[in-house]
């Protein structure tokens, strides 16, 4: 039952406290231009004002357009109600295993591709390309760092993982920690920000798939983006960063483990927030050439494992 | 009432509804009525025979012939019920459908595609069920041949083509599984499966025998690099007949491989090499089929190289178990066969849901090139609905079938590399890479073939006057999808069945994949709940749907034109299938240029063909060359020179006479 809470407790959290993730990132990149920029709050203006305006579409678009918001929004709801956040364990379990996480991922991507060729923009259409192809390029990397994971822990299911981790007692330290590291790029990728934010480029492609969507689904897709930025990186943490949550179902426990988790994704979102402001975006035809020193990496943590260190 | 039974019905139902069908040729809607009727029921007994097969005691029934080495024997088994449920399940669409669908092809012979087709079902049936090697053959030849006949149908130049290049690499198959048949024949002294069955061969003849039906069979299921045939000869056929090949005829090639390896060399130890063999051809199978699909634009062809891609990925799960019994281990072996079961299930499944569902696009529209489409979904909604749901499937979207049967498939992966050493643990790896390239690609792949065909607006006349199709169509799909929707959120009630098929042809106890509502890999204890997932799906998008209408205070609008970033709209602009192409050609470039020499292989078969008639030919005049042509000449010379002395003068034959009366008194005078 208190599992059920908890993940019920870290679903509602993640739609509510979205905004002020990516308001914060937005008055960090601020600062750092010397400006004096926004509010921290301010994507939640954004979305209250959104909420008055009118809900437009085209002629031509069907329900995928309607659906994409609430469904992108939906899953990954679900996903937050299985991440370790607070706790190491998964508060539920079932749905906690890494293959149904990178694949529950995939549904959105989709919807998201589909409905921006179905708002007949091509700028929406080539977005959508990119950010179906940009899943192409780092799936695999993803999935090799997990699966060497799984081989040092003896499990797939990142509560688990992160166990087994947290504990330190994996069978090859040193590929665990190359595995880190090829995980941790992968996922940078998958932020989508600076120089990776390809599928939204403004400059090129003004606001990429989003481009149609107005009024409260645009809120709706908003939030979600900063949503899934969120769930990826406490997918990290809790797969190789699990360190200070909560081991039991205690009130201190889980306080202490709610405050640990906020100070992590605080100092991750810092320091992506660094990168993203040193770089410039990368052409989006040299993007596959970067992507392959994940795979690199990925392969080195394979190695390391095979070996038994 | 047995599986024998229901089987034999099947078939002859077939058989006499096919041959009723050619002579009822004149008049085409008693043809069609005819062969879908014999059809539906035929496919009704076949249903009934599977499930009987799956659930029942294994059934050997033999009927003696006059010929000794030719009994009539008939094995159901888990496994040949499985295959027969499936291609039953498909041919009762197939026929359902064709009773509208067939109307398209009235010009080209209804009575004829209804004789064949019965005829390829049956013969198909046949292949599953024999359990002799003499009439597998002739089964597998009477599959190729009615199959090549519905290929070239339309009696079309690329149909043709693509039909022949299929019936050279059938035959090349065909040549291979004989020969490893007939070596297992020479050594046992016995066509019957039961002899090989009881006879333990030398790990060589053994792994000779499993690499040549490997091969073989590989032909027949498209594997890459024996794959170029499929894309061709498939997307030729009419579409219900396209479900059918690349939802059934393609899995009797992976069921050959498990039969041969698991089944007729169970006597003989499996080499673990062969494991490793079979799962590396899939992963090359699943990335490779994918990404050809991605290039193309015609929609059937596309589907057909998908068929490629799902291949790939059954033969990854099949390969685990290969695995998974040469390391003695049945808890991999059970996973990795029951991935395999359960994706070659859901793949006939979505991909006859996805041919059926590119059937009616071509009904309606005329063509089978996505850049003339789009916006299809408001005139064609159960079309585009059922369409969408076989797109999601083959994506291996939760909670739908295909995530499920690939959940088992990296599952199994990832528990043989647990067990086995580091090669294995590389190999393994090598597999997961690259079902998750596969299903990033594929994913890209259906929001290509959805969003271009379905959605946007529509990009010709064609599109535009395009009309729901008839009601017989519709209901072939939505047996399908609903299909698609319960093998993946029923998951939790079938996986223990697919895992009975596995434990019987491992001979392995249970194992326990499937507890309530969880699905289980028993060897690591992960676990997944599609039922749940999709209730939450379902609850939180309606949630948020509501929540969305009660937040937003600014109504809804409906607009003519997209904003376009400013620019004026035109209906040019929105992506097309090429603008996939050439984005993914853009980071995946080496593996399109390496598909020149992958195509390659097939057309080497036919020049190898051709190369063969031709010598044959030669051969075959060389007799005439050096024996009978010299002997005619000679017979003519002499002629010649005979007809010089019969000249025709009665004074010249006079003396003739006079000069023998010479001659011979000269003799006796001499004498």
């Amino acid at each position: 039952m208190t599992e059920i809470i908890i993940a019920i407790v870290q679903a509602l959290l993640l739609m509510l406290l979205a905004p002020l993730v990516s308001g914060t990132a937005r008055w960090m990149r601020a600062k750092m231009h010397t400006r004096r920029g926004p509010s921290i709050l301010q994507d939640y203006y954004d979305i209250a004002k959104l909420l008055k305006r009118q809900d437009v579409r085209t002629q031509h678009s069907s329900f995928v357009f309607r659906l994409m918001p609430p469904l992108y929004m939906g899953v990954l709801l679900i996903l937050a109600c299985g991440m370790p956040m607070i706790t190491r364990a998964c508060p539920i379990p079932v749905l906690g295993d890494v293959i149904t996480i990178i694949y529950l991922l995939a549904l959105p991507r989709f919807f998201f591709a589909l409905a921006a060729v179905d708002s007949s923009d091509a700028y929406s259409g080539v977005g959508g390309i990119r950010e179906l192809i940009v899943g192409v390029l780092v799936e695999p990397s993803m999935m090799l760092a997990l699966f060497v994971a799984a081989l040092a822990t003896g499990t797939t299911n990142i509560g688990a993982m992160g166990e087994a981790i947290g504990s330190l007692s994996v069978t090859s330290p040193v590929a665990v920690v190359v595995a880190a590291a090829a995980f941790a790029l992968a996922c940078y990728v998958e932020l989508g920000k600076l120089p990776y934010d390809v599928a939204e480029a403004e400059q090129e492609l003004q606001e990429g798939p989003l481009a149609e969507y107005s009024g409260p689904s645009l809120a709706m897709a908003k939030a979600s983006l900063s949503m899934k930025q969120v769930i990826v990186v406490s997918w990290f943490i809790a797969v190789f960063l699990p360190f200070g949550s909560a081991t039991e179902l205690t009130i201190p426990a889980l306080a202490l483990g709610a405050l640990v988790f906020v100070v992590k994704v605080a100092a991750i979102f810092f320091i992506c927030s660094i990168v993203e402001n040193l770089v410039s975006r990368v052409r989006w035809k040299y993007m596959s050439r970067q992507t392959w020193t994940v795979v690199g990496v990925s392969v080195l943590a394979l190695v390391f494992c095979v070996l038994g260190i | 009432m047995s599986a024998s039974v229901l089987f034999l019905a099947s078939v002859a139902v077939s058989c006499v509804g096919g041959v009723l069908a050619l002579l009822a040729g004149r008049s085409v809607s008693a043809a069609k009525a005819v062969a879908c009727i014999a059809g539906v029921a035929a496919a009704i007994c076949g249903l009934g025979a599977g499930a009987m097969a799956i659930f029942g005691e294994p059934e050997l029934v033999s009927i003696a012939t006059p010929f000794s080495f030719a009994n009539f024997s008939l094995l159901f088994n888990p496994l040949s019920g499985l295959l027969v449920l499936v291609i039953s399940l498909l041919a009762l669409v197939a026929w359902v459908y064709g009773l509208s669908y067939f109307d398209e092809y009235k010009k080209h012979g209804v009575g004829a595609l209804g004789f064949f087709m019965n005829l390829f079902v049956a013969s198909m049936m046949g292949v599953i069920c024999t359990d002799n090697a003499f009439w597998f053959l002739v089964f597998f030849e009477l599959m190729s041949l009615t199959s090549y006949f519905l290929v070239i149908i339309e009696q079309k130049e690329t149909s043709i083509k693509g039909g022949f290049l299929y019936l050279v690499m059938a035959h090349a198959g065909f040549l291979l599984i004989m020969i490893s048949f007939f070596t297992m024949a020479g050594i046992t002294g016995s066509f019957e499966f039961q002899s090989f069955r009881e006879h333990g061969f030398s790990p060589v003849i053994a792994s000779l025998v499993f690499v040549l039906a490997f091969i073989g069979f590989g032909c027949k299921a498209g594997m890459v690099p024996f794959h170029s045939w499929l894309p061709q000869a498939h997307p030729a056929a009419p579409s219900n007949v396209s479900a059918l090949m690349s939802g059934g005829m393609i899995k009797i090639g992976v069921f050959g491989i498990v039969k041969v390896g698991l089944d007729l060399l169970s006597s003989s130890e499996v080499q673990l090499w062969w494991g490793v063999l079979v799962l590396l051809f899939g992963a090359a199978s699943s990335v490779l089929g994918v990404v050809y699909a991605l290039a193309e634009h015609d929609i059937k062809k596309l589907l057909a190289y998908h068929s490629v891609e799902n291949i790939g990925i059954i033969l990854l799960g099949v390969g685990v178990g290969f695995i998974g019994m040469a390391l003695g281990q049945p808890t991999i072996a059970v996973i990795g066969f029951m991935a395999g079961f359960y994706h070659l299930l859901n793949h006939a499944v979505f991909k006859g849901l996805l041919f059926l569902g590119a059937g009616s696009v071509l009904y309606a529209t005329g063509t089978r090139n996505m850049e003339k489409m789009g916006g299809l979904a408001r005139v064609m909604p159960v079309t585009a609905m059922c369409f969408l749901i076989g797109s999601l499937a083959i994506s291996a979207i939760p909670p739908l079938n295909g995530f499920v049967s690939e959940w088992y498939t990296y599952q199994s992966l990832f528990t043989t590399a647990f067990a086995g050493d580091a090669v294995i643990k590389v190999v393994a790896a090598f597999g997961a890479v690259a079902l998750a390239i596969t299903g990033a690609l594929a994913v890209t792949c259906f929001v290509k073939a959805y969003g271009v065909t379905f959605l946007s607006a529509p990009r010709s006349d064609v599109a535009r006057q395009a009309k729901e199709v008839p009601g017989p169509m519709k209901a072939g799909m939505v047996i399908l999808a609903a299909a698609c929707v319960f093998l993946g959120v029923g998951a939790p009630w079938v996986a223990p069945v697919m895992e009975h098929i596995a434990t019987a042809m491992t001979t392995a106890p249970t194992v326990g994949s499937a507890v309530g509502m969880e699905l289980v890999n028993p060897a690591i204890g992960s676990t997944v709940s599609t039922p749940l997932l999709a209730v939450l799906m379902i609850a939180l998008v309606a949630l948020l749907w509501g929540l969305r209408a009660a937040l937003g205070t600014g109504g809804t609008g409906v607009v003519r034109d997209p904003w376009a970033c400013g620019y004026k709209a035109e209906a040019e602009m929105p992506v097309i299938a090429t603008s996939f192409a050439s984005q993914v050609e853009m980071v995946l470039g080496p593996l399109y240029r390496m598909r020149s020499f992958m195509s390659a292989q097939s057309g080497k078969f036919v020049a190898l063909f051709q190369g063969t008639v031709k010598g044959a030919s030669v051969a075959e005049t060389a007799g005439d060359k050096y024996l009978v042509d010299t002997v005619a000449t000679l017979v003519v010379w002499l002629g010649q020179q005979v007809r010089k002395i019969e000249c025709g003068d009665f004074r010249v034959y006079i003396l003739y006479i006079v000069a023998a009366l010479v001659f011979f008194l000269c003799l006796s005078v001499l004498i």
